[in-house]
């Protein structure tokens, strides 16, 4: 198991200067856009988990040696997802913003006063910190009037869903997927891996389905509501091997349903892909 | 590798048979809303119930102990057991969490797991990996190899029904020739002293009621006010375990009695001649006491939640402090264990939460533990 007490203080110290779980190019986060107005009562909120998710095995790689390796950390922010990476991750969040604005919903985006939502503070159990860093992400976005939050990864929102057990909340967060029109799918058949977030806590599981209109190979003991397993992800930062383990096991049972498989989160994507015998495509990709 | 193909074939075997159960009994869901009621009336005032419970054991003419450690319930079991016995255990991992069995040879007795997993992995001299099937992590192969090398009789390719043929040829003197019993508890009542225990081998039975002697030790969490809650709780927990309807169900309360003669009621007649109850606290009374951690002591062992469990698939007896692994042994080794570090593996799949019988809402519960285990290291 890592050192979580090190992880803990790197992440706090982060949060602390800029609002970041670790040191990061925020031009990374904010490159997919230039289009959406800086402020507004309604903004979609990335968190910057698809734009940063290609570096995170890479992160967690590194973070069994974090303790002794401490006073690298600064050098995270030259780590870039390489351009294919990047690419995708910006068709995703454009597909995304592209289908809100189609439903007329007027869209804004804080740029680089886009917090980090504490979703890793809050997973790994840091309670007090999280609670602590929420407030201060509440309050950006009450000083920049935002009154309602378009989520588009699970993570961040149950975080967001999550603050109001801390303080009190009162900005509404829904889920992109709440709100777009769906689009007929390519043509292909995929099996599908639902965000453990989305399906069990959050109930959107069948919002899920309801907008997936592309067929889909299901199997009662693979993709059941409570048989269908974690991507792993999750547990990367406290054990990666460990993390690695459930994902092999994940992407093969899924391996074995089809050779195209859609995630719904940007975590299940760059921990399953390296695993699962196919092609891996975020649900935003095909239907949006 | 083996424990990937042995987990896989568990879960193939086992989880379409309980959703089999749950739909051709639906009234199993209502007992299961019952008993999470009945065993929160108990934690929410642990303390009045365990005296009430030693108090009914008394009256039903058996003895009653509460060990707040391992080590005061090793001290009690070696006191009633003696030295030079042989002794009979039926499956319990209370048993297991106190070292009873180990404890009981160093003294200088001759002590058989009966329970065949729990014999298994006491011929292979490992921890139980699963809360009820303690030898899951083994295949037949696997068994096979095993059973060949400690006690013979079986031979390359044996079918899994020879393999058990084996296993009760074996214990068949044991359990004949036993002085002492040693049983866990599915549940205890409160109002009579009864203890229930739920099974399919037979072994339990046998245990329980061949040696003259019937000891039974469970934790303080397994006490339910009445023994109409210890009736749902068996069913229960048979049926979420995916072993219903269990082919036994056994009721103790007190030793062997008959009223044949002139209706007086006297003992013991032909089953034992005590009966003693241990009741274990270590660690559970001061759970209860904290309204989050008191979710835990609702776990009824149906041991579901590990085989929908990403991380239980993965890692196996690697993942808790045995007997406590899976989901349930995350939140349960810190409350017996005061150990932090199995919560924190939790990647909040959820699975758990949706399959547990008593709506335990495990994910919940094992950040909090994950939030305590951070405040400790800070």
């Amino acid at each position: 198991m890592n050192d979580l007490k090190t992880l803990r203080d790197v992440l706090v110290e982060n949060l602390e200067r800029n609002m970041m779980p670790f040191p990061v190019d925020k031009g990374i986060c904010t490159g997919w856009t230039r289009d959406l107005p800086r402020s507004g009562e309604t903004i979609i909120y990335t968190s910057c988990m698809y734009q940063l998710a290609p570096l995170f095995p890479i992160f967690n790689r590194f973070l069994p040696y974090l303790s002794a390796l401490k006073s690298l950390t600064p050098l995270a922010s030259k780590l870039k997802p390489s351009e294919a990476q990047l690419n995708r991750a910006y068709n995703v969040l454009r597909k995304i913003s592209n289908a809100l604005t189609a439903k007329g919903i007027k869209l804004a985006y804080l740029y680089d006063d886009e917090p980090y939502s504490g979703a890793l503070l809050l997973e790994l159990g840091f309670l007090d910190e999280f609670q602590e860093y929420a407030k201060k992400v509440y309050e950006r976005f009450k000083e920049r009037g935002v009154k309602r939050i378009i989520t588009v990864d699970p993570h961040t929102h149950h975080a967001l869903t999550r603050y109001s057990e801390f303080f009190s909340f009162d900005v509404e967060v829904v889920n992109y997927i709440e709100l777009v029109e769906a689009k007929e799918g390519d043509g292909n058949v995929y099996t599908i891996h639902d965000s453990c977030l989305y399906s069990r806590f959050l109930n959107l599981r069948d919002k899920f389905r309801e907008k997936i209109k592309v067929k889909l190979v299901e199997d009662e003991m693979v993709t059941g509501k409570d048989t269908s397993f974690c991507c792993g992800g999750p547990l990367a930062p406290v054990d990666f091997k460990a993390s690695e383990e459930v994902a092999k096991a994940r992407a093969k049972s899924l391996s074995k349903l089809s050779k195209n498989l859609l995630v719904q989160c940007p975590i299940c994507y760059v921990t399953l892909s390296p695993h699962f015998e196919g092609e891996v495509k975020d649900v935003a990709e095909v239907i949006l | 590798m083996s424990w990937e193909i042995a987990v896989e074939r568990a879960i193939n075997n086992n989880v379409p048979r309980v959703y089999k159960i749950l739909k051709e009994h639906p009234y199993i869901l209502d007992l299961a809303k019952e008993l999470r009621e009945a065993k929160l009336k108990v934690l929410e005032n642990l303390d009045y119930y365990v005296d009430k419970t030693l108090d009914s054991v008394k009256r039903a003419g058996g003895h009653g102990y509460l060990a707040s450690t391992p080590e005061e319930a090793r001290e009690i079991v070696g006191k009633i057991v003696g030295k030079g016995k042989t002794v009979v255990m039926g499956k319990s991992m209370v048993a297991y969490e106190a070292g009873i069995r180990e404890f009981l040879i160093r003294q200088g007795n001759e002590v058989w797991e009966t329970d065949l997993g729990e014999f298994l992995i006491q011929l292979a001299n490992q921890p139980p990996s699963h809360i009820i099937a303690p030898a899951i992590h083994l295949t037949k192969e696997e068994v096979e190899k095993l059973l060949k090398e400690k006690i013979g009789g079986v031979h390359e390719g044996s079918t899994h029904e020879e393999l058990v043929a084996r296993v009760r040829q074996f214990l068949r003197e044991k359990f004949v020739n036993a002085d002492v019993g040693i049983t866990g508890a599915n549940a205890v009542a409160s109002d009579t002293g009864t203890i229930a225990l739920i099974e399919n081998e037979g072994n339990i039975r046998f245990s329980s009621i061949s040696p003259a002697m019937h000891i039974a030790i469970t934790g303080v969490d397994k006490i339910v006010p009445t023994l109409a809650d210890a009736t749902k709780e068996v069913l229960v927990q048979s049926a979420f375990a995916g072993l219903y309807p269990p082919t036994y169900v056994n009721f103790t309360s007190g030793p062997s009695s008959t009223a044949d003669i002139e209706m007086k009621r006297v003992s013991p007649a032909h089953g034992p001649k005590e009966f003693h109850l241990i009741l274990l606290d270590n660690g559970r009374i001061k759970a209860s006491k904290d309204p989050v951690l008191r979710e835990a002591l609702l776990c009824i062992r149906c041991g579901r939640c590990h085989l929908h469990c990403p991380v239980y698939r993965a890692l196996g007896v690697k993942w808790g402090d045995p007997p406590f692994t899976g989901p349930m042994g995350a939140m349960w080794s810190y409350v017996v264990y005061n150990d932090p570090k199995p919560a924190m593996y939790c990647a909040h799949s959820g699975n758990c939460k949706e399959v547990c019988p008593m709506k335990i809402n495990i994910p919940k519960v094992l950040e909090y533990i994950k939030w305590k285990g951070n405040k400790q290291k800070a």
